[in-house]
């Protein structure tokens, strides 16, 4: 029982995490219809921001994460408007090779310039935590949790009540018709991408806080993200949020029941059960398998 | 548009081509020969990969200082030739078959066992000899190799070393042992290597569990491993799996009185930066430190080798630094009883080379493996490695047990 309960909070708090990592992947697949290889590099990118402002200025890590996502909404923003346009009417192919690409160029750009080095962003109290009965909540990932919930929320707001939202949205509908109605699509483009962008880059700073980052994590949070936007649904934020907890409570209860090595294989076996009973993902909507797509 | 897709092409074809230069053909000239290595530049083991590098060219550096390899009448220099493997088994392999293209018959190894173990086979195949620094996996010796010889001591040493020290050293001693291992090669034969040790002291090994290679989540084994209570921790784990282990434990509660013990981590500097002071106590093993004993003529002693690399990288050298140089020191010794370059010649004196160097004893058995050399096991102190274990005039005393997470 203590086992059981331990788990699930821990997979919980794990869970939300996954969901930040993922919700601007989501987003950005959503709305643009790009499979965006170089997020895991964006979201460690996030975390050497945020190491670098702790390391140098001894700047706390959520303060830090506040300006990594703003440096990477910049870079973000510039990447879709300068680069990704090019490829917006070309095939999925071309796309996918162009963000791989990209994720290369920043993998291996901070592997030359700040070495393959494992880092953590040390702070007094991420490790520590208060116990309910036998179980520890630790105080980090209870505020990477917190604040998973409330920037998906922040983001729901954006999308669903400004102008510019609901231009994204729009846009992520028909682009075609969007364009008819004004809406600039190149501009609201990389708005999506830069938002997507920060929400990497603030998931990176928690990350470096809780963990331990390098470049070659990079990979492995594309991959998570890409199982956490697909068992949430595209383009639904709320869906990241539900998909990362999912994913990070039965990660967590097969870690305790079967082989700890399996926990890939498991991440894939939840995302397959979940396309096969609803292959618009937990919270999508068939909507968007209609979408047009118009030129 | 079209324009615009080709040119991103090209760049991507070219991005992924970096790192294949093939370049002309080389080997041996008359004053220098070419030793080549496929080495994890970039990808998962860019890390060790590049501390391994640091110790070739170390290595590079004094033999050409001293004018090189007295290889009959004249001095060879040695020109060294990295290859990026990726971080993959199977690009090592290649580069391999692509250095003996080239003429490149004498080797160091790559970092890890599984790339040293993919590179092992062709170079058997081909004839050419390589001298293994980071390969340990006993494993890679149980193939009947007869070109690959590996200076450090074999995987399953490194646990076993940990659980013999803390019989000898600790008061008083843990009767519960959980063991957290990767679950790949060298890992596995680490902790089998560790359990039977623990089992022979007469220890109860309350729990073994695997987590994936390189993974920073390791939560569900501490999680199980928690209600057993265990006096000590023991994993055989890379430098992430290691760091997670403790950090995760302090999230967890997961207090053991005797604390942790690591196989390769500790021993790296970035386990005390990313750390703090959960680093402290934690054993781990250690191929090498500045206080083993033993001299040769191109290094001099342990400490005169940390001098120099300290000299010219501008920090401590750590084991992965030591062990690679110490590969290459072999095959320059090799060439040295040989009196000759040629791959069959030094191949042999490899097989019959008995040294003592800045490393330790290097002498290998009929498989190729170092079993002279113990594995030492340091801890951490005070924010610095210390060697605790074997007891010799540089071991500090053992710190046990343990203060927990919270009250340091």
């Amino acid at each position: 029982m203590e086992r059981f309960a331990q788990s699930t909070v821990y997979g919980l708090l794990q869970g939300g995490l996954y969901g930040l990592v993922g919700v601007g992947f989501s987003l950005v697949w959503g709305v643009t219809n790009i499979v965006n290889l170089a997020h895991g590099a964006l979201v460690v990118a996030g975390a050497y921001i945020a190491w670098e402002l702790n390391a140098t200025f001894g700047l706390d890590p959520l303060l830090g994460m506040v300006v990594a996502g703003l440096v990477l909404f910049g870079m973000g923003y510039a990447v879709q408007r300068g680069l990704i346009n090019l490829v917006m009417n070309a095939p999925i192919f071309m796309t996918l090779l162009l963000t791989f690409g990209l994720e290369l160029v920043v993998v291996n750009g901070l592997v030359s310039t700040l070495t393959g080095d494992y880092r953590s962003i040390p702070t007094g109290y991420a490790s520590r935590g208060f116990a309910i009965g036998e179980v520890r909540v630790p105080y980090g990932r209870l505020v990477g949790f917190g604040l998973a919930v409330v920037l998906t929320v922040a983001l729901a707001a954006f999308v669903g009540r400004t102008r510019t939202g609901r231009a994204i949205r729009a846009t992520g509908m028909d682009r075609g018709a969007a364009r008819l109605m004004g809406v600039p699509v190149a501009h609201v483009y990389a708005v999506t991408f830069g938002l997507a962008a920060a929400l990497a880059g603030a998931a990176g700073a928690v990350i470096g806080t809780v963990t331990t980052f390098s470049p070659a994590a990079a990979g492995g949070f594309t991959l998570r993200s890409f199982v956490v936007a697909v068992l949430g649904g595209l383009g639904n934020m709320w869906g990241a949020l539900a998909g990362g907890v999912l994913l990070g409570v039965v990660e967590a209860w097969g870690g305790q029941y079967l082989s700890g090595t399996l926990v890939n294989a498991i991440a894939f076996a939840v995302l397959v059960a979940v396309l096969v009973v609803r292959p618009s993902g937990l919270l999508g909507r068939p909507f968007y398998e209609a979408r047009v797509e118009a030129g | 548009m079209r324009g615009r897709v080709g040119v991103l092409v090209a760049v991507l074809l070219l991005t992924t081509a970096c790192g294949k230069s093939s370049g002309k053909a080389a080997g041996s000239t008359k004053d220098s020969v070419t030793i080549g290595a496929a080495l994890s530049l970039t990808g998962s083991l860019s890390r060790e990969g590049g501390l391994t590098r640091e110790g070739y060219d170390q290595c590079a550096e004094v033999v050409n200082a001293k004018g090189g390899v007295p290889v009959g009448s004249r001095k060879v220099k040695l020109e060294m030739r990295y290859q990026d493997d990726q971080s993959t088994p199977d690009v090592a392999s290649r580069l391999v078959e692509q250095m003996n293209s080239a003429g490149i018959k004498l080797l160091l190894g790559p970092y890890g066992s599984a790339s040293t173990e993919a590179a092992a086979a062709v170079v058997e195949k081909n004839g050419q000899v390589m001298a293994d620094s980071a390969g340990a996996d006993d494993k890679i010796f149980a193939k009947g190799y007869r070109t690959t010889f590996a200076v450090l001591s074999p995987a399953s040493r490194y646990l076993s070393a940990i659980v013999q020290a803390v019989v000898e050293l600790a008061q008083p001693k843990p009767a519960r042992v959980a063991i957290v291992s990767a679950d790949d090669g060298f890992s596995k034969t680490a902790a089998e290597g560790g359990r039977d040790e623990a089992r022979r002291q007469g220890m109860d090994v309350v729990a073994v569990e695997y987590v994936p290679n390189g993974t920073t989540d390791v939560s569900s084994a501490l999680t199980k491993i928690r209600p057993l209570r265990p006096d000590l921790v023991l994993g055989s784990v890379h430098l992430a799996e290691g760091v997670a282990i403790v950090k995760q434990s302090q999230e967890l509660g997961v207090n053991p009185a005797g604390g942790f013990g690591e196989t390769v981590a500790p021993a790296t500097p970035d386990f005390v930066r990313t750390l703090g002071k959960g680093a402290e106590y934690v054993l781990g093993s250690a191929q090498w430190t500045p206080d083993v004993s033993g001299r040769d003529d191109w290094f001099g002693t342990a400490s005169d080798y940390a001098a120099g690399f300290r000299g010219r990288f501008g920090r401590d050298a750590v084991y992965h630094n030591a062990e690679a140089s110490a590969a290459c020191l072999a095959l320059v010794m090799a060439m040295d009883r040989a009196d000759s370059v040629d791959p069959k010649k030094v191949r042999d004196a490899l097989a019959g080379l008995d040294a003592d160097t800045f490393f330790g004893p290097i002498r290998f058995d009929e498989t190729g493996k170092n079993t002279a050399k113990p594995v030492y096991v340091i801890q951490i102190q005070d924010g610095k490695v210390v060697t605790v274990w074997p007891k010799g005039p540089g071991a500090q005393p053992l710190r046990w047990p343990t203060v927990p997470f919270d009250k340091r």
